[in-house]
């Protein structure tokens, strides 16, 4: 079975710092694999233990996105596919349209995975556009999946209810990260992953007489985090008294 | 511009809410908006013009579906903006519906405002970190964030009914189980008391809902319990990638406070955190904070609870 992961190279939301004025610091800061992408790495790699095949992954991003794409060559995934564009700049719908051509070509895929959302934007947008703009099969936010012939079965997770969907192969999937726990790589492996095929695609090679997509964000600030920051130290009896006191003042307590 | 607005949900109370942004940014513009609806849901939708969408299965069993109808009679009354409500099905809907219709799309925004031809907004990004200024192009899509807007109540008001046929989808719900509810409304709860892993054991947790329940509380936790440990199920976890809340009191034992907890958090009156270690992140989001072993202090606290209603 041939899967297709996509994944995105993020800043790192935890390492991300602010200037005085709320500025965000994007240039130089630390970057990751999206957090959840792992997630979607991870169940490819178990599908293809229990079904052989070949695991591919395709990603949007900067030349510096081959860290992200070795991480997941590390973790066990044979090769990839680098669309060279940054996704920071242009649409939600061009960045799954980018990935779908990849996709297409490098056809057939049994399964295309996603994680449900990204670390940094997690808009959750790109894998239902995605299924969309290949008039594949979409199910999206799965927390268990199941392959068998040429259909899937999978278990998805909404905000009050849990369903079951059939789904015939190929389709897209998108995973919620109670899927599995991702694996660590070995130090051999993460040496290893820098030797495993990574081709480097431009979006005019794979979508001819592209037009410009620019994205929606006109800018970006830091949140501001008013809160009091009140902190009680001592013995236990003491402060949580001084923390009900505290609490009953703001008036949040039941009477 | 005289604009027409579109309030879609698959879920009635949240079409109700995003009615509510809908009807703003009719007024401030001169417009005029469309509460829809699916299948048999029109007597619930608030709105004095309301459209329902019927095909020969329940549109609202499949995402696809919805979509692939909604995508069909916006092409007929091309309304500039079609607003959706941000569940997880919404996102879907609403990303087939920008890649059907050709139109830009956001997810999770709020605060829209109409601003010459565009639709402006804003949403978290960052886990929270940061907000961002959204503007869309008219005609456009948005997937309004969940919980953002008051819910108009139903109206009187007859739906229009609209009939489109058979519609084919890819997939198939084999089954569907409601996740038990009455145990836990996280979303609606006034007061939460939250446990993460400073709890040691499974059986701690009963510190936790002791202390909810004297509190007349809901009892939520991070997401390493419920994903990782499996002690509470998945509807309790609170966080970026679970529920988001917005209670009075939001109140963190042994949670350290990453990024993605907090994110799910912000919208709380106060937030108050116990924890034994002082350097906790979760310290820099609360108001309020007890540095100390949650072993002592709920004890303490449930103690000193007693004492004031007797």
């Amino acid at each position: 079975m041939r899967i297709a992961v996509c994944v995105k190279h993020a800043v790192d939301e935890t390492e991300l710092k602010t200037d005085s004025a709320g500025n965000p610091q994007l240039k130089g800061a630390a970057t990751k694999i999206s957090t959840f992408d792992k997630n979607a790495v991870e169940e490819a790699l178990r599908l293809k233990a229990s079904h052989s095949g070949e695991v591919v992954i395709v990603t949007v991003g900067t030349p510096e996105a081959k860290k992200s794409m070795k991480e997941a060559l590390a973790m066990g995934a044979d090769r990839g596919v680098l669309v060279n564009a940054d996704p920071m700049s242009m649409e939600t719908r061009r960045t799954s349209e980018l990935l779908a051509a990849a996709i297409r070509k490098g056809a057939p895929y049994d399964l295309v995975l996603c994680a449900e959302g990204s670390s940094d934007n997690y808009s959750c947008l790109v894998p239902p556009m995605l299924g969309e703009q290949l008039g594949l099969p979409y199910v999206g936010y799965a927390r268990k999946i199941e392959v068998s012939g040429q259909s899937a079965r999978v278990e998805r997770a909404l905000e009050d209810s849990v369903e079951v969907i059939e789904a015939p192969l190929p389709a897209v999937v998108s995973v919620v990260s109670e899927i599995n726990e991702p694996r660590y790589p070995t130090l051999i492996q993460i040496m290893q992953a820098g030797k495993k095929p990574m081709e480097e695609v431009s979006p005019e090679a794979i979508l001819p007489g592209l037009t410009a997509a620019p994205s929606f964000v006109r800018g970006m600030k830091a949140q501001a985090m008013a809160r009091k920051r009140v902190v009680f130290e001592g013995p236990p009896d003491e402060t949580a008294k001084k923390l009900l006191d505290a609490l009953a003042s703001e008036g949040v307590l039941p009477r | 511009m005289s604009i027409k607005v579109w309030a879609f949900s698959e879920s009635a109370s949240v079409a109700n809410e995003v009615a509510a942004a809908a009807s703003g940014i009719a007024q401030t513009s001169g417009g005029s908006f469309t509460v829809v609806g699916l299948d048999e849901g029109g007597s619930k939708l608030a709105g004095e013009d309301k459209l329902v969408l019927k095909a020969q299965a329940p549109l609202s069993a499949s995402p696809e579906a919805a979509a692939a109808a909604l995508a069909l009679v916006a092409k007929e009354s091309n309304p500039d903006v079609i607003l959706v409500g941000s569940t997880r099905n919404g996102k879907e809907i609403a990303s087939r519906l920008a890649v059907k219709l050709g139109r830009p799309c956001a997810s999770d925004v709020f605060a829209v405002t109409l601003d010459g031809g565009f639709l402006r907004g804003k949403r978290n990004i960052f886990a929270g970190k940061l907000q961002a200024d959204m503007a869309l192009p008219l005609p456009c899509v948005a997937a309004l964030k969940v919980g953002a807007y008051p819910v108009l109540p139903a109206s009187p008001a007859k739906e229009v009914e609209r009939a489109v046929g058979e519609v084919a989808t890819k997939t198939r719900v084999i089954e569907k189980r409601e996740k038990q509810r009455g145990t836990v409304d996280l979303k609606g709860a006034k007061l939460i008391v939250s446990a993460g892993r400073g709890v040691k054991k499974k059986e701690d947790l009963t510190l936790i809902s002791d202390l909810a329940a004297a509190l007349g509380g809901a009892v939520g936790c991070s997401r390493p319990l419920s994903s990782d440990m499996g002690w509470l199920p998945e509807e309790h976890h609170i966080g970026l990638t679970g529920v988001s809340v917005h209670p009075d009191l939001y109140l963190a034992v042994g949670i350290s406070g990453q990024l993605q907890h907090v994110a799910g958090i912000k919208d709380s009156k106060v937030i108050a955190a116990i924890n034994s270690d002082k350097s906790a992140p979760m310290f820099e989001a609360s108001d309020y904070g007890v540095v100390g072993d949650l072993y002592a202090v709920i004890p303490a606290m449930l103690k000193e609870l007693g004492g004031r209603h007797r």
